[in-house]
């Protein structure tokens, strides 16, 4: 499957298209750089794979995959769940922040009001 | 004189904090400066606190970036018209703040504190980040920073603004490459820095490594697409 040009422009595009998006975001100042930068590897990575098949058609007789392809999809997959396993970690420490953030701030309009009264 | 505010961003600095800040305010009192505990785990809050410091304590850690821009957003809002990063650690010596100081008042927007400008770089493995990283803003600005990881930074008003307002300003290399790519003009002034006496260095080799490919990244290749808006900063961060 990997053998046809339309697979390999599709890979092409897309990790065009991922890097042009990151790249646009920055610009703009909406992301933080160091979050693009695993975006870029990963675009940067699908690149090289559309544009050089035979690395796929290595790995896949190393491995014994039945088609070249199907390398492409486990690097794809396994990007993903790194991604997914990094992300839940920092949603888990974002939410312990803003629980310390909200309890910080209700002590301090209690403190606020605490001393309001007192006078 | 210009006035001027010292950011010290102290993250678990409770052995080096009195020493540095005492030192501080005794032979320079001239000086205003502001600890900004970055969600310490050890004593550094309190003992500041006891010392009767000058400190911004924030709740939970944000690391350097967040906790020096701290620092610039208290500078910016209470009227200085220069601010710089002294390391709570005690490398950085405050007798080369003077030198410093007259460097920006001469023109320019932001003055580095460099171990390497009449000294020879050593060709260590430790240097090696450095030389990588001053290549890369050579090749992308045409200009030789000698010492582009230096902390000891001095910003003038319209830096400290700068700073203050937007996102992707960390005290960072690349930060500095991206500015003199867009005009600012940075200068260098020959300073010596202390060895750690206290407390760990946050710097292993991985994470020194992990240091240098991201801002080799985003010098060669990142800072290349931002666009510079200071009509318009970040508008959710806007004072």
């Amino acid at each position: 499957m990997l053998d046809q040009p339309i697979i390999r422009v599709c890979l092409i595009l897309g990790s065009l298209f991922t890097a042009f998006f990151v790249l646009r975001r920055i610009r703009q100042a909406k992301v933080q750089i160091e979050d693009t930068i695993y975006w870029l590897a990963v675009a940067f990575v699908l690149l090289v794979l559309a544009i050089f098949p035979d690395i796929a058609f290595w790995a896949s007789r190393m491995l014994g995959f039945v088609s070249p392809i199907n390398f492409v999809y486990i690097v794809i997959i396994f990007f993903l769940i790194v991604k997914q396993f990094f992300m839940a970690i920092k949603i888990s420490q974002l939410d312990s922040k803003v629980r310390i953030l909200t309890q910080r701030i209700a002590l301090n309009e209690e403190k606020a009001e605490r001393d309001k009264l007192d006078l | 004189m210009s006035k001027l505010l010292i950011v010290i961003p102290a993250h678990n600095e409770e052995e080096n904090i009195v020493r540095v800040v005492g030192e501080l305010t005794e032979k320079y009192p001239q000086y205003d400066y502001v600890v900004v505990n970055d969600g310490s785990r050890d004593k550094t809050a309190a003992i500041c606190r006891a010392h009767g410091f000058h400190l911004i304590d924030l709740p939970i850690n944000l690391g350097l970036a967040g906790a020096f821009q701290t620092g610039l957003r208290y500078a910016a809002e209470n009227g200085y018209d220069c601010a710089m990063q002294l390391d709570a650690d005690g490398q950085h010596l405050p007798q080369y703040i003077a030198p410093m100081l007259e460097a920006l008042e001469s023109g320019a927007d932001i003055v580095i504190g460099s171990r390497f400008l009449t000294v020879k770089k050593p060709k260590t493995l430790r240097m090696l980040g450095s030389y990588i990283i001053s290549w890369s803003i050579r090749l992308t600005t045409g200009r030789a920073i000698c010492d582009p990881t230096s902390g000891m930074r001095m910003f003038n008003r319209a830096m400290v603004e700068e700073f203050a307002q937007n996102l992707n300003y960390g005290p960072e290399p690349d930060t500095i490459s991206y500015l003199i790519k867009n005009g600012a003009k940075v200068k260098e002034v020959q300073v010596t820095m202390a060895e750690r006496t206290a407390g760990h260095s946050y710097l292993n080799l991985w994470r020194s490594a992990q240091y240098m490919i991201k801002m080799s990244i985003s010098i060669l290749l990142i800072q290349w697409f931002r666009k510079r808006d200071t009509e318009n900063p970040y508008p959710e961060r806007r004072m």
